[in-house]
């Protein structure tokens, strides 16, 4: 009777190096796997959007008695200004911080992905986030005050899209650079900044002057001139200087981030 | 052409004054499984960041696949597959949409994705909980639960390395047979697998090479029989000594040979041969009677025993030097 041979089934692992998945499917899939992360919380973030709206416009309404429209404006469409820095500059560091204690971040640099993908994913899903609080905002500014908008929709839409980067960009940076407890300090902090210290729901100029030299050039009072020119076209405009800022502020955060995401320690 | 899917070679890699790889060599072909051993802080851990390009080795190469590593780390990542030491970031995800998001990462279609992840399930037996959510709180999903779902996100594509790091943390013994069957199926279809644990006990069942590290450094390395001893019928004679009590095997004659012998705490190991057990009981339950052990035990030797060995040998040889480079320095003083 001849031998018998059992052959060991073909093996499954190619030799050589795999080959990637498209950019396009990368992308997706680590947006769903951030959006399930985060994104579970998004009706919380717009329940505290819509809480941190009321309290600007209607709270500081009621420390001007007899507000006129053009303080009421400035109200009402600087809110959402500070809304996008919250998120970007508070809410998102928190989460990345969070992130670096907990070895996720360790854990998603370590995939076989490009590492700028796991920035713009998270990016994308922050922008959903941050997103909503302008609609919500104009709602609450129509119900108390009433004043008619002038939307310049390409203006607010850049303006939008743009701010929102920044902060979180910013926001991500200061994550990446800084001890997680001491990200989450400075962001606290700055959240004080953005409300009482910067000119995004009063007019720049019941600031000092050397004080309205350092907003120039700091993101916020650009990025609220900005929305606002888009929410109220026809009082309201808005600097190329101020655009050249925040793509400024931009750039840095993103450099940033993203050498934290791709260098080896 | 050579079928090794890890190269490493005189690795080095510094934490200030620590060095915590000191000239590591160490090679995984297709289709072996291997198992890096070492106590806690033997720089296990950044041996694989180092693979994966989470740091930057100081000196020495790493090659995945034919990739230079520290050259084009990201290329390199594209060949392993890990399963970190840390849990995976399950969080709002369920077993099954967490392994086939890993598996479409690394290309596989949604239908392949989906398909591979169900068969995950019934190997890992995980579909009880296959389509529950891990909560942020840490609710959802059990710690065992968690690490299975890892272990299947690093294990559902075909890659040429796999690296699992300490895999088995927290899962219950029946899943943990399932999962040395399936550590040993990866190896059989093809990858490298790179086992980093210290449960010597348990990597000796599916490992076909064993490498050992301590303080950064190699101290031993072969197949597990080969690191065993001379003789799979040795014997091993553990010795349970009184607190403070001295090590009976050096003090006095022994009547039979010894051939290695290890003192871990309040334990002393010897492996001797198994022609010598009836002498070696004798002589045992005499030192007993005396009082001068707590007890004894009698046992096969198992790879415990020569990984024991191997570290504290390193440790002894370390602290010698230690000891002679500081009373040089005193008596310069």
């Amino acid at each position: 009777m001849p031998e018998s041979t059992t052959l060991a089934p073909p093996a499954r692992v190619p030799v050589g190096v795999p080959p990637r998945a498209s950019l396009w499917t990368i992308n997706g899939t680590l947006l769903r796997w951030t959006m399930a992360q985060t994104g579970a919380l998004l009706p919380l973030f717009l329940v505290v959007q819509a809480l941190i709206a009321a309290a600007l416009i209607l709270g500081f309404g009621f420390l001007i008695p007899d507000i006129d429209t053009r303080t009421a404006q400035f109200l009402s469409t600087g809110a959402p200004t500070v809304l996008l820095m919250v998120i970007g500059l508070v809410i998102c560091p928190q989460g990345v911080a969070q992130a670096r204690t907990s070895g996720t971040f360790t854990y998603q640099r370590a995939l076989p992905v490009p590492r700028v993908l796991l920035l713009v994913s998270d990016l994308i899903v922050w922008l959903v986030i941050a997103l909503p609080g302008i609609p919500v905002t104009i709602l609450i500014a129509q119900l108390r005050y009433g004043f008619s908008y002038s939307i310049d929709w390409p203006l607010l839409l850049g303006a939008a899209i743009l701010s929102a980067i920044m902060a979180t960009s910013v926001g991500y940076a200061i994550a990446v650079l800084l001890p997680p407890m001491l990200a989450q300090l400075i962001s606290q902090v700055l959240v004080f900044f953005v409300m009482l210290f910067s000119p995004i729901t009063f007019p720049e100029s019941h600031l000092p002057g050397w004080f309205q030299a350092v907003h120039d050039v700091l993101p916020f009072r650009p990025a609220a001139d900005l929305l606002r020119a888009g929410l109220l076209s026809d009082d309201f405009s808005a600097s190329g200087r101020d655009l050249v800022v925040l793509f400024a502020w931009c750039a840095l955060g993103l450099a940033i981030s993203i050498r934290a995401l791709v260098r080896r320690g | 052409m050579s079928t090794a899917v890890l190269e490493v070679e005189g690795l080095t890699r510094r934490f200030g004054s620590t060095v915590a790889n000191d000239g590591v060599d160490l090679r995984v072909r297709a289709g072996e499984v291997v198992g890096l051993l070492g106590h806690n802080g033997a720089g296990k851990t950044t041996l694989v960041s180092q693979v994966v390009g989470l740091l930057r080795p100081h000196a020495g190469s790493i090659r995945v696949a034919g990739v230079d590593a520290t050259v084009d780390p990201a290329t390199a990542r594209r060949c392993v597959a890990l399963q970190a030491q840390a849990q995976a970031p399950l969080d709002g995800l369920t077993p099954r949409s967490a392994i086939e998001i890993a598996a479409r990462l690394r290309g596989m279609s949604r239908a392949d994705a989906r398909s591979a992840a169900e068969a995950l399930a019934d190997e890992l037996d995980i579909r009880e909980w296959f389509g529950r959510r891990a909560r942020p709180d840490g609710g959802g999903l059990s710690g065992g639960v968690r690490r299975l779902t890892a272990f299947a996100m690093a294990a559902v594509a075909p890659v040429p390395l796999v690296i699992l790091d300490e895999p088995t943390n927290d899962v219950d013994a029946g899943r943990r047979r399932r999962l040395w069957q399936m550590v040993r199926r990866l190896g059989d279809e093809g990858a490298g697998v790179l086992l980093v644990t210290h449960n010597v006990a348990e990597a000796e069942q599916v490992v076909d090479e064993l490498v050992v590290l301590n303080r950064g450094r190699v101290v031993a390395t072969g197949s597990p029989s080969q690191l065993r001893g001379s003789s799979n019928q040795d014997l091993r004679l553990e010795l349970s000594l009184h607190p403070d009590g001295s090590d009976p095997s050096r003090n006095e004659e022994v009547p039979f040979p010894i051939a290695r012998r290890v003192h871990v705490g309040r334990r002393v190991l010897l492996a001797i041969r198994a022609e010598d057990a009836a002498a070696a009981v004798a002589w045992a339950t005499m030192l007993r009677s005396n009082e001068r052990i707590e007890g004894y035990a009698l046992a096969p030797v198992t790879l415990e025993d020569a990984y024991l060995a191997a570290t504290a040998a390193d440790d002894a040889a370390v602290d010698a030097t230690a000891t002679a480079t500081a009373t040089e320095e005193l008596a310069d003083a």
